[in-house]
């Protein structure tokens, strides 16, 4: 029986290079089940249960003939030509150059191009310009930064532990870089999934496969949980549904309580999906192997640190030690009753559900915990719990607090990082708590125990769980499956975002439900052409890249046509390229650039730039209790946006007003909406007017004394056009009003005037100046500098 | 299914549109107010599912979770047993932390008097609120999940126990609009120098549009981030600023005649510019009378800075906001900032916050009432949880999720009523009449005439409601 099921599997393994059948039958694009012409022992195997559309095989489909050949530039072109051509209607004529670079600057790197880049493709007449271009642009580190951002979306990263007390993480920006770096290194798609699920069991040794199973360790936690039971059973569902709904596109969370009578996800499915997690455990302080020139800073600072404190931290201890073992049980006993037996068990009897608890238990014991029982035991009235004694060393530990606050200039600023890895894994041992199918998904209502299994539904595939001596190799097993070409779906769901990223809708339009509840996809045809390319090129994404940015498609002037209007309002057929307003690091990291102030350096330690001030004393009250400790290094201030730190209680101001990811739970969905707490802030914030200021004084230095050459450096910089004559006109009749209406405010209380800064003021009519920078600040808030067209 | 809107229809709906309904709306300190509301934007207006008994939600968080046992709950038995261990039958089917031993029970030093014609029972740490006996309606079995304020306080505001659902107030903004386009519909208060911890997990929106999100308004100084301009701007020179941007926008958006999304984000700086004015003068007490100052505790240092806030949210909710939430603050206890977290030094803790609250509270039901107002609005006093029986340290209470009270008054409940109760020692609900923060959510959808059930947003093909699968509204309390 074990014999054969394992045959089975491995015939299902040999369906990785079979899957993807190329169908020349045009009729039968679009297949359906029971079409499978692949070997049919392993099509049993691997066979889905339901014949809900993204659960059947991919099938590549053929390339459709349509009318419009000479647009044709990739074959994606044709597929959209086919559905616009069935209602009559043509595609668009190109961009202009100038547009074009502007989009895929924005779209590839996340932000608007350098004049001179724009100069450079618009004076490059040969006829692979365009092509190099996008070469020029997934060959820049800036390509892996904007699409770690999106990944990171889904990761529901941030840099702290959200809920109230919303500690720190300091190690987490390792896991951004390694997605930073996995994209720019084009490093496999499938690869990359199976690091994060399981690079500690696939990839035992390789420290980048190590951190990159902080994809699961992002799961928002409260360190003073009194049940621990329960938050076992809270982080796995978190892992659970999260995968679920970014790699495979299924909201796997609805069968949590109960079936559902039209879904094919069983409540049984669900809970076998869980039981690949049931054993992983966060570890913050594995130490790095390989420094990078961040630790290094990082541990010089840390260890000077430790030694200016090392005395003082010693005696304390020495004043904890005297009742530590009393101190470290009454830590203890402030669990709930079943997380508390499991505590106080010996080691000898522990299962594995109490060695994660006892492991978390470490987590989040410090000693501020122990000495928590020498002020309970000195505040206390009670005269049996009430202590002198308690209170004398009490005041021993707080003076020697006091002593260690002195140093408090010397400890690691939260910019510097750390030295160590954050990483989940199974701590060594392969046995896993048991999974229970759970009464209305509460989880102290066990009902069957459950096995680790693939939701029938999508494969008649079994879990082929390696025999590993530290860890179950669940997790390994389901890496696998999830990257197989036995599954329909990873990369569907994959190519179907990246749609989204540049069209603004999927060909799915629920990025992240392919399930029954989910859209049909308005172009299957096009959506399993892209998946089955993406497997074929080896899970390149840079080649998906290329694949929609070098088609006609993409390439389309967004400029309105009537009867696109009329035939298709919301242009799902795409008939136009569709506008679309930046998202929030794009508007920020745009105008940072165009400030001329950004700093390019790529990876580290996350960043806090100031707050905005508000209120009389100019202080942010949310700066307080050490929720934001600015950056003392200036330069950093000015770092992209996605280097900016994650605070789940306090997203950055500038960000968050244009609808940054909500790192709660996977964000799948960058909202629009068009808000005046948007206006306020890009019109009224002092960091964006220092930068308009700044942007009025790189326009002088690059374009002279000449206003005309200065409208058309700023249009350069902000549009990659130049502009028109009335344009120029009424830019021209502002500088006239708003100069006299500066020198009269000036004339009347003789205050202080916003002049460009970085350039030579002295050479400059300073109302006149006064006036162009908030001619640019005026520009910099036009629509057409926060829309990507 | 009137709310179902699909995330995606958002791509193409804004918060303020061009050429859909214009409203007229006479709103005090701003004369008559011209909004343009798109019919299909995000924060115009929309239809109740039936008639609403509110118009406005005061919600009043008292953070830290105040000790009812020693506001509302007389217990003569709690105070015959001081001193005593927990029976054994009190503690059936509870889960409890064994630190410091759960054995003693406690009473503090509070005299007890009956008010009004309900004969609703107040210790005298609340004289002033006791004069409003006959406005309350009274949940004396709240019941909610968690040991912990962080995982409670979530589930109060979300309905979930871990972060990622919208909140109440957002929920509220979804479903009803906003009543007052130069205000948001959804503003959090809080008595504090820095904002509630946890911050925009308080209030945020979840998987709803960013659009629905609280907005926090800071406690002095400018309300909302950005509402002043740089100080080396004038507001006349940004005055000519927006002129220019106007034309520019124009001209620019003559290529897209049908896009309504770039002239409304042209509009939406109009609209920004007024907020100027009419965000600070929404909040400015200047006006106020000097009787309603007194009203509200302004004379005093203790209750001023409370009053102030209570007092904000009466001129909010005339302004028309929905939902203002006023998270209560810390005070000076024992030498520590503190909430309402009583573990130890119950007896100064809980004086010093009842003396902060208790008048402004007060206050502001007298107020509303004068002004007319108290039946069309609903004020909420509430909390994460209520506190132990028992004492952990002699001189405080731990948290209590099995049994406490909460109340609400005006807005179509019950005035003079209780529901429910709890054991004789006030540790857990009486079975049966238990009322769940999702019961306290469904019931105050209910009175803004919004059916629970029905309040369904489309959040990748999965529909989501405002307490999930659970609650029920508390009709027990409503007329």
């Amino acid at each position: 029986m074990k014999m054969k099921r394992l045959r089975l599997a491995i015939a299902a393994l040999s369906l990785i290079t079979t899957a993807v059948v190329v169908q020349t039958n045009a009729e039968e694009r679009v297949a359906k089940a029971g079409d499978a012409k692949v070997t049919q022992d392993a099509a049993h195997a691997a066979q889905p249960k339901s014949d809900h559309w993204s659960y059947q095989p991919i099938r590549k489909p053929s390339i459709p003939q349509v009318a419009h050949k000479e647009w044709v530039r990739t074959n994606v072109d044709a597929f959209i030509a086919e559905q616009l051509e069935a209602k009559g209607l043509s595609p668009s004529p190109d961009a202009s150059k100038e547009t074009l670079v502007r989009r895929l600057s924005l779209d590839l790197l996340g932000l608007i191009p350098d004049p001179a880049v724009v100069k450079a493709f618009v004076e490059d007449s040969s006829p692979d310009a365009y092509e190099k271009l996008v070469e020029r642009f997934l060959a820049s580190p800036q390509y892996g930064e904007r699409q770690a951002r999106k990944w990171l979306d889904l990761a529901r990263y941030a840099d702290s532990s959200g809920f109230q007390n919303d500690n720190d993480r300091l190690n987490m920006w390792r896991y951004r870089d390694y997605v930073i770096n996995a994209f720019n290194d084009d490093k496999p798609y499938d690869r990359f999934i199976q690091e994060q699920i399981a690079g500690d069991e696939l990839f035992p040794g390789d420290e980048q496969a190590l951190i990159a199973t902080g994809f699961m360790a992002q799961y928002p936690d409260n360190s003073n949980s009194r049940d621990m039971v329960q938050r076992h059973y809270q982080i796995v569902t978190d892992i659970t549904d999260t995968v679920g709904e970014v790699i495979l596109g299924q909201t796997f969370e609805c069968a949590r309580c109960h079936d559902h009578k039209f879904d094919p996800i069983s409540q049984k499915d669900y809970y076998s999906l869980q039981s690949f997690f049931s054993n992983i455990s966060v570890s913050d302080n594995i130490p790095v192997s390989q420094p990078t020139p961040w630790d290094a800073a990082y541990t010089k600072a840390a260890r000077e640190y430790e030694e200016a404190t090392r005395e003082i931290n010693a005696k304390i201890d020495a004043v904890i030690d005297l009742d530590r073992e009393e101190a470290l049980k009454y830590h203890k006993e402030r669990y709930l009753t079943d997380t508390r037996e499991a505590i106080f068990k010996p080691e000898s009897e522990w299962t594995a559900l109490d060695r994660w608890i006892n492991h978390r238990l470490g987590n989040v014991t410090g000693r501020g915990s122990l000495i928590n029982y020498f002020e309970e035991r000195a505040r206390s009235v009670d005269p049996e719990f009430h202590s002198d004694w308690h209170a004398e060393k009490l005041a021993e530990i707080e003076a020697l607090q006091g002593e260690l606050r002195a140093f408090n200039n010397l400890r690691p600023a939260a910019e510097l990082g750390s030295n160590k890895i954050t990483a989940m894994t199974e701590l060594g041992y392969k046995d896993a708590p048991p999974t229970y199918v759970l009464f209305g998904g509460d989880h102290e209502r066990p009902l069957e125990e459950v096995q680790p299994a693939f939701p029938a539904a999508l494969t008649g595939a079994q879990p082929e769980i390696p025999d590993l001596d530290f860890s179950s190799g669940r997790r390994a097993a389901l890496a696998k499956w999830l990257t197989s070409a036995d599954n329909p779906l990873t990369a569907r769901v994959y190519v179907n975002r990246i749609w989204d990223q540049y069209f603004g809708r999927g060909i799915v339009e629920t990025v992240s439900d392919f399930g029954k509840a989910g859209t049909k996809p308005s172009n299957q045809a096009l959506l399993d052409y892209l998946a089955a390319r993406f497997i074929e090129s080896g899970w390149s994404v840079k080649e998906l890249h290329r694949e929609i940015v070098l088609s006609s498609v993409y390439r389309q002037s967004s400029a309105e046509r009537p009867e696109i209007v009329a035939a298709d309002p919301e242009n799902r057929l795409l008939g136009v390229f569709p506008r679309r307003r930046l998202e929030a690091e794009q508007i920020r990291d745009s105008l940072l650039a165009a400030s001329g102030k950004l700093n390019p350096e790529v990876g580290g330690p996350s960043v806090f730039p100031p707050l905005p001030k508000t209120g009389r004393s100019g202080a942010d009250s949310r700066g307080q209790n050490n929720m934001w400790r600015v950056s003392q290094d200036e330069s950093l201030h000015n770092r992209r946006s996605l280097y900016v730190f994650t605070r789940r209680s306090l997203p950055y101001p500038l960000l968050d007003v244009f609808n940054m990811a909500s790192p709660q739970e996977a964000h799948s969905k960058r909202e629009i909406t068009t808000t005046p707490l948007q206006a306020l802030t890009l019109i009224n914030s002092e960091i964006i007017y220092d930068w308009s200021r700044a942007l009025a004084g790189r326009v002088i230095n690059e374009s002279g004394l000449d206003e005309d050459a200065n409208f058309d450096q700023l249009y350069q910089i902000l549009f990659a056009r130049l502009p028109s004559d009335e344009e120029r006109e009424v830019l021209k009749n502002f500088l006239d009003a708003q100069e006299q209406l500066i020198r009269e405010r000036s004339h009347n209380g003789a205050e202080e005037i916003a002049l460009p800064t970085g350039t030579n003021v002295a050479q400059l009519n300073s109302f006149r100046a006064s006036a162009f920078v908030d001619l640019v600040h005026t520009v910099a808030n036009s629509n057409e500098a926060i829309y990507r067209y | 299914m009137k709310f179902a809107h699909t995330r995606r229809s958002f791509l193409h709906k804004f918060a303020i549109g061009t050429g859909g309904l214009v409203t007229s709306t006479y709103l005090p300190g701003g004369g008559i107010i011209s909004g343009v509301f798109a019919n299909d934007a995000p924060l115009a207006p929309k239809e109740p599912h039936f008639v609403p008994k509110a118009k406005t939600v005061i919600w009043l968080h008292q953070a830290g979770a105040p000790s009812t046992l020693d506001l509302f709950d007389y217990k003569p038995e709690l105070i015959r047993l001081h001193g005593t261990g927990v029976p054994e039958s009190f503690l059936q089917g509870i889960k409890t932390s064994t630190q410091g031993g759960v054995t003693k029970l406690i009473a503090t030093n509070r005299t007890w008097k009956q008010y009004g014609e309900s004969g609703a029972w107040f210790s005298d740490l609340l004289p002033n609120l006791a004069q409003h006996a006959d406005d309350i309606a009274f949940i004396k079995s709240s019941v909610t999940i968690g040991a912990t304020h962080d995982i409670s306080i979530l589930k109060l505001n979300t309905s979930s126990l871990n972060p990622g659902r919208p909140s109440l107030g957002a929920w509220v903004q979804y479903a009803l609009g906003s009543a007052n386009p130069n205000l948001p519909a959804f503003v959090v208060l809080y008595d504090d120098t820095r904002e509630p911890r946890g911050g925009v997990t308080n209030w945020s929106s979840g998987f709803l549009p960013a659009v629905y999100q609280g907005t926090p308004f800071r406690p002095e100084g400018s309300p909302i981030l950005h509402i002043d301009n740089p100080e080396l701007l004038s507001r006349a020179q940004q005055r000519q600023a927006l002129d220019l941007l106007k034309k520019l926008n124009e001209q620019h958006a003559a290529a897209y005649p049908s896009d309504t999304e770039l002239r409304s984000r042209s509009e939406s700086y109009e609209l920004a510019y007024r907020m100027q004015e009419t965000a600070p003068e929404a909040v400015d007490l200047s006006q106020e009378s000097e009787a309603t100052r007194e009203l509200y505790g302004l004379n005093n240092e203790r209750s001023r800075r409370y009053g102030e806030q209570l007092l904000r949210a009466r001129r909010l909710a005339e302004r028309g906001v929905r939902f203002i939430q006023i998270v209560s603050g810390r005070t000076d206890v024992a030498g520590e900032m503190e909430d309402w977290d009583a573990h130890v030094n119950i007896e100064e803790n809980h004086g010093k916050h009842a003396a902060t609250v208790d008048k402004p509270i007060a206050g502001l039901l007298t107020d509303l009432k004068q002004r007319g107002l108290l039946d069309q609005t609903l004020v909420v006093w509430t909390s994460e949880f209520g506190r132990s029986s028992w004492s952990e340290s002699g001189n405080g209470r731990d948290h209590n999720p099995w049994g406490y009270t909460q109340w609400l008054a005006g807005g179509g409940v019950k005035a003079g009523y209780t529901h429910g109760g709890t054991d004789e020692i006030g540790l857990q609900a009486i079975k049966g009449t238990e009322v769940d923060t999702y019961d306290l959510q469904a019931t105050v959808l209910h009175q803004l005439g919004l059916d629970y059930k029905r309040v369904i947003f489309r959040n990748q093909g999965r529909s989501e409601r405002p307490t999930q699968t659970y609650g029920r509204v508390v009709q027990e309390i409503i007329t």
